[in-house]
């Protein structure tokens, strides 16, 4: 084979090859970065781990009208059944709102001295995103775990600490100090530690455990029946679906807006991701075609020897095999390096978003290797079927 | 393989002609192992396209040709390649050898394809044939009676049922056809082949069994 090989690489051409290669890299690596990035990108929309993202939060529009003549806003069984039998709706769950009185205190000597009437709510534990031994109410613990709004931080960061001259509070710090609860109804008063298990920047709520929720409307309420729920949270299979929304403004329902701008940028986000890659695409194309433009000039000008090679008793799929190997190595070559370098880019712009969003889960890289190895793939069969094809032609003499 | 049959074999191009005289064109021929055939032509009636016709590289023709009963024109790309490598050695008239590799080289290429000669026999056949200072010498830069000879070696490294000759010493002197033609009965008997050489006037000495005029 080390003979066939110095016979059949005479005039191969080492600009058209490397031409090849940089176009094909260039190519490749803006390929695997769109897949990346968008990944990546994901993950950031995802930020808010309290709540996955395909979640709604629905309630009925509060009107004039509805104000004066006292009609509810709750939601009724019935509306509740409507909405669950959608074939949009993959889950649904009701906020519970307490029904006692609650008063926190936050106080840190002589740093911050904070006290205030506050609610909470919960929803279904299934709908919240948190380990769930964070997330879990002992009975006749002294302990409740609570998620904020980020607006009550940004609130006082950006308001309150600014006016007064306060220290400014990161979430870290937060998460570490304790809330002071109080909680009366019913005859009762009581005294618990609230533990700020994090922000959410999606619920404009103040949430607790479903459990804890239950055992203390039952103890604290005022003999109240338990009352309708006025918000929902429900899993819908794609918060881009145009049903949706008009089923919602047929009833006077609202959702959150933040979430549908949100899935807008990630749909024109998406748009761009695969403009780009669809030049990356062409750009690839190009250079495979370059290269076997290259490939079948090199066999075209060795196709003498090709043929004198193959009337001495070499087959075909032999006299191939040294072009087929060379467009393959080349490929595996391209592929290694846009990992490479996909790695190196992805390292730059991961730096970037985790001084935004110092908590950020990444994806692994394993849907932009799948990507780049069935490129591979397919690239390097096309190339064998194509060397062998040009070969087998002159094996015909059709040349 | 045992027996090469030409049934009614003619070239395309001579399809219009009517008056062909010939031993093999038109005519049913069988050649078989072990015996010696001298096919003698004059320019121009098709002595290289019959090579190309036995060899499998050109199907330009009427009737038949047959292997062992077969009709070759049926046969696949593989079944070619096996020939060519161990049923069928060829040496052309143009002899299709490699000019960017050495005398050595060009003779390697083929027997690390089959393995059939040892080294010692083809350094013996290049000291016979006196070209034994050629070993390392580009083939492009040797003689084409030079070249010949190696073409002849590389012939010969690699088992075959037939031999077929194209005018084999078409650019030496006696003395070297005489060797070539020992070192071709030597390489044949050993193997029990058959020898079909051609030639347009001056032909290697053989004992031939039967000569044939194209």
């Amino acid at each position: 084979m080390k003979l066939v090989w110095k016979l059949l690489r005479q005039h191969i051409s080492i600009p058209q090859f490397l031409g090849f290669f940089f176009a094909n890299l260039v190519g490749v690596v803006i390929i695997l970065l769109g897949v990346q990035f968008y990944n990546d990108y994901k993950a950031l929309d995802n930020e808010d781990s309290f709540m996955k993202a395909d979640y709604l939060i629905v309630n009925k529009k509060i009107g004039a009208l509805s104000g004066l003549t006292g009609k509810s806003n709750a939601f009724t069984r019935a509306e509740i059944e409507e909405l669950k039998n959608e074939d949009f709706v993959e889950r649904i769950g009701a906020f519970t709102p307490s029904s006692f009185n609650v008063k926190a205190r936050f106080d840190v000597e002589g740093f911050v001295n904070f006290s205030t009437e506050m609610f909470f709510e919960s929803v279904p534990d299934e709908f919240v995103d948190v380990k769930s031994d964070a997330w879990d109410y002992q009975e006749g613990s002294n302990e409740i775990p609570i998620i904020l709004p980020k607006n009550y931080l940004d609130l006082y960061n950006f308001g309150y600490a600014q006016g007064k001259g306060l220290p400014k509070l990161s979430e870290g710090i937060l998460g570490a100090m304790k809330l002071n609860v109080q909680i009366a109804g019913n005859g009762n008063n009581d005294s618990f530690d609230g533990r700020i298990v994090g922000f959410s920047s999606r619920l404009n709520t103040i949430l607790v455990p479903e459990k804890f929720m239950q055992w203390a409307n039952q103890q604290y309420a005022d003999g109240e029946a338990v009352k309708e729920p006025t918000r929902l949270i429900m899993e819908v299979n794609n918060p881009t679906d145009d049903r949706i929304t008009s089923y919602l403004q047929e009833r006077d329902y609202e959702t959150d807006e933040d979430k549908l701008d949100a899935s807008k940028t990630t749909f024109i986000l998406r748009v761009i991701v695969s403009i780009v890659m669809v030049v990356g695409m062409v750009i690839s194309i190009l250079s495979i075609y370059i290269l076997m433009l290259s490939v079948f000039l090199l066999v075209q000008k060795n196709s003498t020897k090709l043929e004198n090679l193959l009337l001495i008793g070499f087959s075909p799929a032999k006299v191939s095999f040294p072009y087929q190997a060379l467009t393959v190595g080349l490929n595996v070559l391209v592929f290694v390096l846009a990992v490479v370098i996909m790695l190196l880019v992805r390292g730059i712009y991961l730096e970037m978003f985790e001084n935004f969003f110092p908590d950020l889960q990444v994806p692994g890289i394993w849907q932009a290797l799948v990507v780049g190895m069935g490129l591979l793939v397919i690239v390097s069969i096309f190339n064998i079927i194509a060397v062998y094809g040009k070969v087998m032609s002159i094996w015909k003499r059709k040349d | 393989m045992n027996k090469i049959e030409l049934i009614h074999t003619l070239p395309n191009v001579f399809q219009s002609r009517t008056d062909i005289v010939s031993d093999i064109w038109n005519q049913d021929v069988t050649f078989e192992k072990g015996k010696k055939y001298l096919v003698e032509a004059n320019s121009g009636t098709g002595k290289s396209s019959l090579c190309s016709y036995i060899y499998g590289y050109r199907h330009d023709y009427q009737g038949q040709i047959l292997f062992d009963g077969e009709d070759i024109r049926r046969y696949a790309v593989a079944k070619w390649t096996d020939i060519r490598k161990n049923h069928f050695a060829l040496l052309w008239q143009e002899l299709r050898m490699f000019p960017e590799l050495t005398a050595w080289e060009n003779v390697e290429i083929k027997n690390k394809l089959t393995g059939y000669q040892t080294k010692e026999q083809i350094l013996e056949w290049f000291d016979m044939l006196g070209i034994t200072d050629k070993l390392d010498a580009k083939m492009g830069r040797m003689s084409f009676g030079q070249q010949q000879r190696v073409a002849l070696i590389r012939a010969l490294c690699q088992p075959f049922d037939f031999l077929f000759v194209d005018e084999p010493i078409s650019h030496l002197d006696d003395t070297n056809s005489a060797i070539m033609g020992r070192i071709m009965t030597a390489e044949a008997d050993k193997q029990g082949a058959g020898i079909i050489a051609t030639s347009i006037g001056k032909h290697i000495d053989l004992e031939y069994e039967r000569v044939f005029n194209l």
